[in-house]
């Protein structure tokens, strides 16, 4: 406020504002402009786990595996890899000849410092939670061999290693400490600029050692208000918009200039129900909760049939799936029937902690549940008043009243650990964890310890049906759907792909005059 | 005027004190924890508690009060958690857009509100009066955000005349100018409207006219002079709104200003931010009332000794 050139500052602002413009010219064939539902957190990919973030992040680095478009496991910056018959030595050879952005070579040492600052309890970076429960120690074996040491067996562990938070940084950026401001990976785009209200700027690294990407630029922008979304790629000031949010699809399916990109989802909506307190720890209330949920009728209004209604605890993306695990069909009589069992013949009344953009979805369930006797009381709250209310110990949730937490939740792995264990778990029990209903089964315990070290698949299948159907019996939860992710791109932007839970995938992209 | 221009710049010190603490507190007392939020709502408690530990937020209230303001004394803000920059960087960064929004929506509405307001009294009872203040109720009552969206779909998305993100041409200021500026402009007309047609019949303006002056004399200088004063006091006290509303503004247009740095300051419980740029917001709505008492004072030589 003291510098007496301000003033000058503002003009000259005004001045090189009009000047960029011209650089950054609409309509720009070698650009793509992507606009998001928020800014990103971090450019230090250990130190974030929004997955809009990892969108931003992810043409810049690169993880020693990754997913492809059937979503199998495939080689990146690994070329190959093995296990112990114990599944807890994984040992990776890394592809040679590859260097990061900032021309520090890419070898053994720098996937053991990239894993090791994760491993560092000091650091305490946000995504390193999962590596540190799951990896011992990373030794460097020789310049193109790394070995990671396991806690215990865990055959997802390529799975892991696919996601954002493990994406292979630059040792030299990490040691200077530049990292959460400027990236430096290994990726196919180079970090140019990061203008922190207004845009992420990436071009085409010269220097890759894959295929060239066939777009020159990539530029991020981000809106917290839909309709702005909707208006930038109507008006064709945005090349593509993640996450569309439902209601506007029907106006863009229309639109010849725009494509909706639809994914698979990798997230299940659910109400998490407080077992601790009552009435809710009697599990005909629970199941009664469920009979009396219309999940056809959420997904036909809620997301204008982008979705299906859930059966399962786990998403149809997730390594174990079980199609024929037994959901709760629509039955308001049977749900009466159960809570007159149970001793309220007069009806319950149930509150729920939710957020402000998810008050339509609990406004339904209100309207549905009350033919059924059942009195929702919406507890609306903002996300980080949400997010402490939601994690707390069942003292907190009894003294506030706390019955159920709106949530959802998607393992980025795409692996049935990754999904229940965080999720029912008896040692995840909020606030250690998001079992935020303090469900706790210890058969149902055992065999997510089985699952998550069992190393032959097929058998690893048979183990999560059972853990499915336990869930659903015990009605932990009340489950709700699975939205499918919807992006939009303009027309001549081909070869974009959605990663199940919002991934934009990008290194196929093209776009036309 | 020295002890006026002196008692004023004094108590500045003093409440910037008072209020660093207030906003320091109020910060504190957000319901959420921002080692949560970071964390993100996958992370077990251990990473949280480390989270936390590693922000600082463990220690006493009171010392985290005196490393912000041994911090804030030094110009140093603090660091945010997201952009990773000093959080003075960050404002410094973002200020000049808002100060620029700012200024050409003020433009707007001093050169809207002010004519409109002059012409109406001159033409009292006219249809041009009548339709300008119809014009400037609604205007004064309208929701900034629905206009903003109306705006933005019609000369945006429809006529494809303006930009829609950012603040990258000269373009790109004229949507979020005029829609900030609609609520003073408004507030300026009436007000300009009022106060002209007080002044109107008093009588110097007579003796003006007696005196033989055209009328654009009478109505500009001596007229407008004496009508100015409730009209700068009203923009003056309108400053502090005029921020609030690029908050709202800022978000719908991606305008990359202050506004929109607090908005996403908050939603992601980046303390360091928040206390910043409200500090920030304090100090600059504090010296826009110190500068429009200077500036009555100049206008109207009276109002020094009251």
């Amino acid at each position: 406020m003291t510098d007496p050139r301000r003033p000058t500052a503002v003009l000259t602002a005004l001045l090189s504002l009009s000047l960029t413009a011209a650089a950054f010219a609409q309509g720009n064939a070698d650009q793509l402009t992507i606009m998001q539902s928020e800014p990103p957190r971090s450019m230090d990919p250990a130190d974030q786990t929004a997955t809009f973030t990892g969108n931003v992040l992810a043409p810049m680095y690169e993880g020693l595996t990754h997913f492809n478009k059937a979503l199998e496991i495939e080689p990146l910056l690994a070329t190959k890899w093995s296990v112990n018959t114990a599944g807890t030595e994984w040992t990776f050879t890394l592809r040679s000849g590859v260097q990061f952005q900032d021309g520090t070579p890419f070898n053994a040492a720098a996937v053991v410092a990239s894993f090791q600052r994760q491993l560092d309890e000091k650091r305490g970076l946000a995504a390193s939670g999962r590596f540190r429960s799951v990896i011992d120690k990373v030794t460097a074996v020789n310049p193109t061999t790394v070995r990671f040491t396991l806690k215990k067996p865990y055959p997802a562990f390529p799975r892991l290693l696919a996601g954002d938070a493990a994406f292979i940084v630059s040792p030299a950026a990490d040691k200077k400490g530049t990292l959460g401001r400027q990236p430096v990976g290994t990726g196919p785009y180079s970090f140019v600029e990061w203008k922190s209200g207004e845009y992420v700027l990436e071009k085409a690294n010269p220097k890759y050692w894959g295929k060239r990407p066939a777009i020159g630029a990539l530029k991020w922008t981000w809106t917290s208000e839909p309709s702005v979304m909707n208006l930038a790629i109507q008006s064709g000031q945005a090349d593509l918009v993640n996450p569309l949010p439902p209601i506007f699809t029907q106006v863009l399916k229309n639109n010849p200039k725009v494509t909706l990109l639809q994914g698979k989802g990798a997230s299940v909506f659910w109400l998490s129900l407080n077992t601790k307190l009552k009435p809710l720890t009697d599990v005909r209330v629970r199941q009664a909760l469920n009979y009396a949920t219309d999940q056809k009728a959420l997904v036909a209004t809620l997301l204008r049939g982008y979705g299906a209604p859930a059966n399962s605890p786990l998403a149809p993306a997730d390594f174990g799936y079980d199609p024929s695990a037994p959901g709760y069909p629509y039955d308001v009589a049977k749900a009466k029937k159960l809570l007159s069992d149970a001793g309220y013949k007069d009806g319950v009344t149930i509150t729920v902690a939710s957020q402000e953009p998810d008050s339509s979805i609990v406004q339904a369930l209100q309207g549905m549940w009350a033919k059924a006797g059942i009195t929702l009381k919406i507890m609306q709250m903002e996300s980080g008043v949400w997010s402490q209310a939601a994690f707390g110990t069942p003292a907190e949730k009894a003294k506030a009243g706390i019955n159920s937490s709106f949530a959802s939740w998607s393992a980025g792995t795409l692996d049935a650990d990754g999904q229940l264990s965080p999720l029912y778990a008896t040692s995840s029990a909020s606030p250690a964890g998001a079992n935020l209903g303090f469900y706790s089964n210890p058969k149902l315990d055992a065999l997510l310890a089985q699952g998550s070290s069992e190393t032959d698949s097929a058998k690893r299948k048979t183990i999560y049906a059972q853990a499915q159907r336990i869930i659903s019996q015990d009605a932990a939860h009340v489950l709700l759907y699975y939205p499918n992710d919807i992006a939009a791109v303009q027309s001549n932007v081909k070869g974009v792909w959605i990663f199940p839970g919002g991934g934009i995938q990008l290194e196929d992209a093209t776009k036309s005059k | 005027m020295t002890t006026y221009l002196f008692r004023k710049v004094a108590m500045l010190p003093i409440m910037l004190l008072a209020v660093s603490l207030l906003i320091f507190s109020a910060v504190r007392l957000l319901p959420g924890d921002p080692a949560r939020v970071m964390a993100g709502p996958q992370a077990t408690q251990e990473a949280v508690n480390d989270m936390h530990e590693r922000l600082g937020l463990g220690r006493p209230f009171l010392v985290q009060y005196q490393v912000f303001l041994s911090g804030a004394l030094r110009g140093d803000l603090g660091e945010s958690l997201h952009s990773k920059l000093p959080v003075t960087q960050d404002i410094a960064e973002r200020l000049p857009y808002t100060a620029a929004l700012a200024l050409t929506s003020y433009l707007f509405a001093m050169l809207v509100g002010l004519s409109t307001g002059i012409f109406a009294a001159i033409y009292r009872g006219s249809l041009f009066d009548h339709l300008a203040m119809i014009l400037a109720i609604i205007g004064a009552s309208i929701a900034n955000f629905w206009l903003a969206l109306m705006a933005l779909t019609l000369f945006s998305v429809d006529l494809g005349w303006l930009p829609l993100l950012g603040a990258e041409s000269w373009k790109s200021y004229i949507l979020p100018s005029v829609t900030l500026g609609v609520l003073p402009a408004a507030l300026i007309a009436r007000m300009t409207r009022a106060s002209m047609l007080e002044n109107i019949h008093q009588d110097f303006v007579r003796t003006a006219r007696a005196k033989g002056l055209g009328s654009r004399a009478v109505y500009l200088r001596h007229t407008l002079r004496n009508a100015l004063i409730p009209i700068v006091t009203i923009v003056g006290l309108n400053f502090g709104g005029l921020l609030g509303g690029a908050v709202i503004t800022e978000t719908v247009f991606n305008w990359p200003g202050i506004g929109r740095l607090l908005v996403d300051a908050v939603r992601f419980r980046d303390y360091a931010v928040i206390q910043g740029v409200t500090l920030l917001t304090v100090v600059i709505v504090v010296s826009i009332n110190v500068l429009v008492d200077l500036l009555l004072s100049a206008i109207d030589p009276r109002i020094r000794f009251s």
